[in-house]
């Protein structure tokens, strides 16, 4: 089967490590730049609020 | 200045921070929306008017139907037609047609509903195969009011019955918050009609699950097609391009020295298998699995995806052939 990514040998062992200290390296920057070449056009934004039931949604309106 | 995002919880506020100062560039095209809707919303049926009577309160299952890679790779839409499932169907309106072609229709499913919770005139494009037009009178829509008005006139010319909510967004900025002065707009002419405000969580996906158990009081939850990352052997054009090409994305550079770090491959213990995920689905997915966490007790999700990233607390992994057997009844 064609894969994007070399398989590792141990998967279960190594992909956590390497999830991890990738993710140390990121930078908003980078993210900002994603989300600006993507576009993010078919994406919405996660509702927050300082009443966190209401992050679940509401019943009425 | 660059500054390192030392956790999965501040990493996860940093994207959600910036897809909002990203999104609010089309504030002004949501406004437009809801003003072209809002005599519709006027007329039509609050998604509230799904919500069962406490009576018919009991023990539902959902199927959340999404477009995520692996639905095609194992075939679920096929399994889902030839079994005998007699609960509800929530469909995301990108799969629409691929769920009505493969038999997957209202006919073998009474319980069918559409959603749509993207505000942009892109998502017409799932509203426009002919086969919509054959089952679309019995399936129930449920739309949020900033829906592109081409959209919603597309999804009523095949007869869909349209139900509104609310997506929230700014309701915690008080009175003069859009979520609330819409909400006013509404009740205008009848104070009774009102509509409920849900999460979207980001995307259609996440939207379908909360409304499954939010509004639609389903007790189960299972999710086909919701990945929230790629499979290994999909295309790279469709994982840089966050399969948008043709209409949004400028794509990502492989060479750059960011690439690895932004397309990384995490490993999905319920069904042993890896997953690529690119910033958007790492947003997507965080946020659901937050949310599942933080779900009802009464609520039970079952990822039947047999891939993604969506696994851990609360998260009940099967194989969807598994699901069928055993809520099959």
């Amino acid at each position: 089967m064609k894969t994007n990514f070399r398989k590792d040998k141990d998967e279960s062992s190594t992909h956590e490590n390497e999830t991890h200290s990738e993710q140390k390296d990121l930078t908003q920057e980078e993210f900002e730049e994603y989300i600006a070449k993507s576009g993010a056009k078919g994406s919405f934004m996660v509702y927050r609020s300082s009443k966190k039931d209401e992050e679940l949604g509401l019943d009425e309106l | 200045m660059s500054n390192n995002l030392p956790s999965t919880k501040e990493l996860q506020k940093s994207i959600e921070d910036i897809m909002k100062k990203k999104q609010y560039e089309n504030f002004n095209e949501w406004i437009t929306n809801f003003a072209l809707n809002l005599p519709s919303i006027w007329n039509d049926r609050s998604a509230k008017e799904l919500t069962p009577t406490t009576e018919q309160y009991g023990k539902h299952s959902a199927i959340v139907i999404g477009r995520g890679p692996s639905i095609n790779k194992y075939e679920h839409l096929k399994l889902l037609a030839a079994s005998d499932y007699n609960g509800t169907i929530v469909c995301c309106d990108g799969k629409l047609a691929d769920a009505l072609k493969a038999g997957v229709t209202p006919d073998r499913f009474p319980r069918y509903f559409v959603t749509t919770i993207d505000p942009y005139p892109t998502i017409k494009k799932h509203y426009e195969h002919e086969i919509i037009g054959s089952y679309g009178s019995k399936i129930k829509g449920i739309f949020t009011i900033i829906t592109n008005p081409l959209v919603v006139e597309r999804a009523r010319q095949f007869g869909i019955q349209i139900h509104w909510l609310h997506s929230l967004f700014d309701y915690n900025e008080g009175m003069k918050s859009f979520n609330n002065l819409s909400a006013l707009m509404i009740r205008a002419k009848n104070n009774t009609h009102r509509l409920p405000g849900i999460q979207t969580g980001g995307n259609v996906g996440t939207a379908s699950w909360f409304i499954s158990w939010q509004i639609l009081k389903c007790t189960t939850i299972a999710l086909i097609g919701i990945n929230h990352g790629w499979e290994e052997d999909d295309p790279w054009e469709t994982i840089i391009y966050h399969n948008n090409k043709e209409e949004i994305s400028e794509g990502i550079d492989r060479n750059s020295p960011t690439f690895n770090k932004l397309f990384r491959k995490i490993y999905n213990p319920d069904f042993n298998c890896n997953c690529i995920l690119d910033p958007l689905f790492q947003f997507y997915s965080e946020a659901l699995k937050e949310f599942i966490v933080r779900s009802p007790e009464w609520v039970t999700t079952i990822n039947a995806t047999e891939g993604g990233s969506i696994f851990g607390d609360r998260v009940n992994s099967m194989k969807f052939k598994d699901f069928l057997k055993k809520y099959c009844s």
